[in-house]
């Protein structure tokens, strides 16, 4: 088996796959550390004043005269109050949850590319990792070998799961690498609030603690890798069933930014949160935004994502093992 | 060199796999199985507010905190900007300080609402800091909560107006509390119907407000009321939005040149 | 042919949908030979050898390599086999060493100097270290009967190997696989739809015809059952009509062809000459396998 997902990944490494992922993250993140880096410069002139506590209690008072709004949409208007109700809660404890520093940068990197940017770049690799054998009829050779279908396809899915972390692991480096340039290398032990959950319009503090960013950030790149390993797995099935990687990658692209999209809309669609897309943002439980649609939480999240992710994989292997190739 | 790099990528995948499968159990320990021996963010607080520095009122600095409802915040202003907007702008010119600028109104609020939001440390503590404090409040009270001028009903209005002044005193007691040394400049209200039937009886409200509210004013040190209806009596609905109730550009700039003639500075500070 | 067979095929079929694909097909297979598997186009080739090399998964039937069967052994089957599924596709962006490199790690038993040794015999040492998408034709050919090489099998199969290659190469390829079934022992089945190909270089062949085998014999036999007689007489009339009278006679152009049979055709030469007609012209002839596979199919045609 060693031998057989060492061969997996001398094919993805000699695709440069991995290279051109590490390339477009290496791209990225200057432009979104500049991006910040401007926010906070902007925020700072507009209002004279460094101190971050001004800061948030201006964000405040913007979400406050938002709200007073009358025409908006119940559910942002839900979703304000929670935001407005963790703010204050933050101002409360004096913790500046936007403390400039490179882990800052790292933890609102992964909690916005979790739900499209890194997917994407999961599947890059994941698209064409048996469907490329297919169209280029090395599959052929690949099972006329003494070796089960089965570990074949084990294998695959192990290099998968390998590249999967890798990527993972380059984004946590690279985006704590370059922002560190601008912002500063530390920040790791800064006390952040987790446990927020929603009910209703209700935000409930009694399960609220602090951990310092550097669990808190583990933690978010567990889910990250949680979520990137099942948009993988559903990747890798669909390989597993069309012989065109454009076509495996149009449809798992159309997926990822419907589910960008639902999450905006489907709060009163009330079965859609049983999709695999729209429960991607796993990051905002930790943080405590609201949810797009009412009754999902953390736990209800992880369950639908793993379910996807197990009948993909049986899809994929019952599929592989039978299927006649032509 | 190759086989290198292959063997070292697969190695620190591999390390990688095992740190972010760390990561996913802490999620699920610490979001589903902690015991109470962790839910103590309560007690370890880092640091209050009260001990935070208060450095910030230094002599180079003039700060402003700005309370209130939309008049402050500047609705009806293209720009944005408001009259506290122009003041700034006015007070740029004639001083060499660095001007302070914290904006913390919130349309719609009235009096009752006012007193929540000055009870929040973060409030308390712009207004404990700053050295010119600017207020408007009371045109919700009486425009939209008595709808008192559709019903010209006197018997609500003097109501309402009780309730208005219990709560603009407590405002004052609280921000005199708070900053015995900073100026406060309360605008006030004017009347955007004047060019309405029944002006005569709206201005007569208004104006009645406005009285006893610079009555309120005047039992407080330091405390100015900043008259705004006599801005507004003629011509009226050139300086409306088309709201017809806030001002528009030209409206704000009449109030924000016409508070900041009142703001002095010492002669060092002049430009 | 005591020996057991390399390759038993028995039964075979592949229904897809309603349609038989394949429609029963046994053959055997023994060391040291060429088998040819000769049929046009669309006759089910392809779809046999995929059921042989276990790519499709047959309906019903059991293939049997070196006496494994490949449904419950699938492992150790193929451990005797190598093959070429129609073109020789390889990882283009992996050098030609390392594609071997890659197919030697999905088996065990392959020992490294085993690579050497194929690199060699191929001899195609000067550009093993290139990539692949920079080989011509040929040298993919090459580097693919390598690769189905590596593990030493007891049965090679290649499914139009000449297919594309230039007259210098399919001589090259054709002597190769004679020297690999008389010198290594190796059971070499080889797919054409070239008649020509598989006459040259087959020991047996097997004609198939819309999913159907119509006939297995060696090509030796198959031909020499065809032999025919050309004459060439004067009067040409006379000669037809006197041996009308004792065998088939079919006439082109100025010559006359019947069945050669070994114990008539001095007499019937005598008959003709003693009835005064000049014989100027007598040979064998053995016919091309287009005549016999339109004798066999009844009219379909192949190229």
């Amino acid at each position: 088996m060693n031998k057989l997902v060492h061969n997996e990944l001398l094919k993805l490494f000699r695709k440069r796959r991995l290279f051109v992922i590490i390339l477009i993250i290496a791209a990225l993140v200057p432009l979104f550390t500049y991006a910040q880096y401007q926010e906070v410069k902007t925020t700072r002139e507009k209002l004279g004043n460094v101190d971050w506590r001004t800061q948030l209690q201006q964000e405040i008072v913007d979400t406050q005269n938002r709200l007073s709004s009358s025409r908006m949409q119940d559910d942002w208007r839900k979703y304000l109050k929670i935001r407005l109700a963790q703010q204050q809660y933050y101002l409360d404890h004096n913790i500046n949850p936007q403390a400039p520093g490179a882990p800052t940068f790292m933890r609102v990197f992964v909690e916005n590319s979790i739900d499209l940017l890194l997917p994407l770049l999961v599947m890059v690799v994941a698209a064409d990792l048996v469907s490329s054998e297919a169209s280029g009829g090395t599959i052929k050779l690949l099972l006329t070998r003494p070796v089960k279908r089965w570990r074949i396809l084990l294998s695959k899915y192990l290099a998968l799961i390998l590249s999967v972390s890798f990527i993972v692991t380059a984004s946590a480096v690279l985006s704590y690498g370059i922002s560190g340039v601008v912002f500063g290398y530390g920040g790791w032990g800064m006390p952040l609030l987790t446990g927020f959950s929603t009910s209703g319009e209700e935000l409930v503090t009694n399960n609220v603690h602090l951990i310092p960013q550097w669990q808190y950030i583990l933690m978010e790149f567990g889910l990250v890798w949680f979520v990137c390993l099942v948009v993988g797995t559903l990747t890798f099935m669909l390989s597993v069933l069309l012989r065109s990687t454009a076509a495996v990658m149009g449809i798992m692209l159309a997926a990822l930014i419907a589910g960008a999209i639902l999450s905006n809309m489907v709060s009163s669609w009330e079965s859609a949160k049983y999709l695999f897309m729209v429960n991607l943002s796993l990051t905002d439980y930790i943080s405590g935004m609201a949810t797009p649609i009412e009754g999902m939480s953390l736990g209800f999240s992880l369950i639908v994502l793993l379910v996807w992710a197990i009948a993909g994989l049986v899809v994929s292997f019952t599929v592989f093992t039978k299927k006649d190739v032509y | 060199m190759r086989k290198k790099g292959l063997s070292l990528i697969t190695a620190l995948s591999i390390l990688s796999a095992l740190v972010w499968l760390v990561g996913l159990a802490w999620v699920l320990q610490d979001q589903f199985f902690a015991d109470g021996k962790s839910r103590q963010a309560e007690t370890m607080q880092p640091d209050t507010p009260q001990k935070q520095k208060d450095n910030s009122s230094s002599a180079k600095k003039l700060q402003i905190a700005a309370i209130g409802d939309s008049l402050t915040r500047g609705t009806g202003d293209p720009d944005g900007k408001g009259y506290i907007g122009y003041l700034k702008e006015e007070l740029a010119k004639k001083t060499k300080k660095e001007i302070e600028l914290t904006n913390s109104a919130i349309k719609g609020q009235t009096s009752s609402q006012l007193i929540k939001q000055i009870q929040q440390p973060q409030i308390q503590r712009q207004i404990k800091n700053a050295d010119v404090i600017l207020l408007t409040i009371g045109g919700n009270d009486l425009f939209r909560g008595g709808q008192a001028l559709e019903e010209l009903d006197s018997q609500n209005i003097n109501k309402t107006e009780d309730a208005y002044l219990s709560n603009l005193k407590a405002i004052y007691k609280e921000v005199r509390s708070l900053n015995k040394s900073g100026i406060v400049y309360h605008v006030g209200l004017y009347n955007p119907f004047s060019d309405m039937k029944d002006s005569k009886t709206t201005s007569g409200i208004v104006r009645k407000w406005n009285y006893d509210s610079a009555n309120a004013a005047a039992a407080q040190p330091n405390i100015i009321y900043v008259p705004t209806f006599d801005l507004f009596e003629l011509n009226v609905n050139d300086y409306l939005y088309s709201d017809h109730f806030h001002p528009n550009k030209q409206g704000y700039q009449l109030i924000g040149e016409r508070t900041a003639s009142l703001i002095r500075f010492s002669e060092e500070d002049q430009k | 042919m005591s020996q057991s067979p390399a390759l038993s095929v028995k039964n075979l079929r592949k229904t897809i949908g309603k349609k038989d694909i394949i429609k029963g097909i046994s053959f055997d297979l023994y060391p040291g030979e060429v088998f040819g598997f000769l049929g046009p186009n669309g006759a089910g080739k392809t779809t046999t050898i995929r059921m042989i090399v276990g790519l499709i998964k047959p309906s019903s039937g059991t293939v049997l390599i070196g006496g494994k069967n490949i449904q419950t052994h699938f492992g150790d089957a193929m451990k005797d086999l190598g093959c070429i599924v129609e073109n020789p596709e390889l990882y283009p962006y992996l050098t030609g060493w390392e594609n071997l490199e890659h197919f030697a790690r999905m088996d065990s038993s392959i020992p490294l100097k085993r690579l050497y040794e194929v690199v060699d015999l191929v001899d195609m040492g000067n550009r093993i270290h290139d990539r692949v998408g920079t080989y011509s034709l040929g040298m993919r050919q090459r580097l693919g009967i390598a690769q189905a090489l590596l593990g030493n099998p007891k049965l090679l199969i290649l499914d139009e190997p000449t297919n594309g290659l230039d007259p210098a190469g399919i001589r090259e390829m054709r002597e190769f696989i004679r020297f690999l079934a008389e010198k290594e022992k190796l059971c070499v089945m080889v797919s054409s739809h070239l008649l020509s190909e598989i006459q040259l270089m087959c020991d047996r062949v097997a004609i198939i015809s819309k999913g159907s085998i119509i006939r297995v014999d060696s090509v030796h036999a198959l031909l020499a059952e065809q032999e025919r007689v050309v004459w060439k007489a004067e009067p040409q009339e006379k000669a037809e009509s006197l041996l009308r009278e004792v065998t088939n006679v079919t006439r082109s152009e100025e010559f006359l062809i019947t069945l050669y049979d070994e114990s008539q055709i001095g007499n019937w030469n005598r008959m003709l000459v003693t009835a005064g007609v000049e014989v100027k012209e007598m040979r064998t002839k053995l016919p091309a396998l287009e005549d016999l596979f339109l004798e066999l199919t009844g009219g379909e045609h192949i190229e």
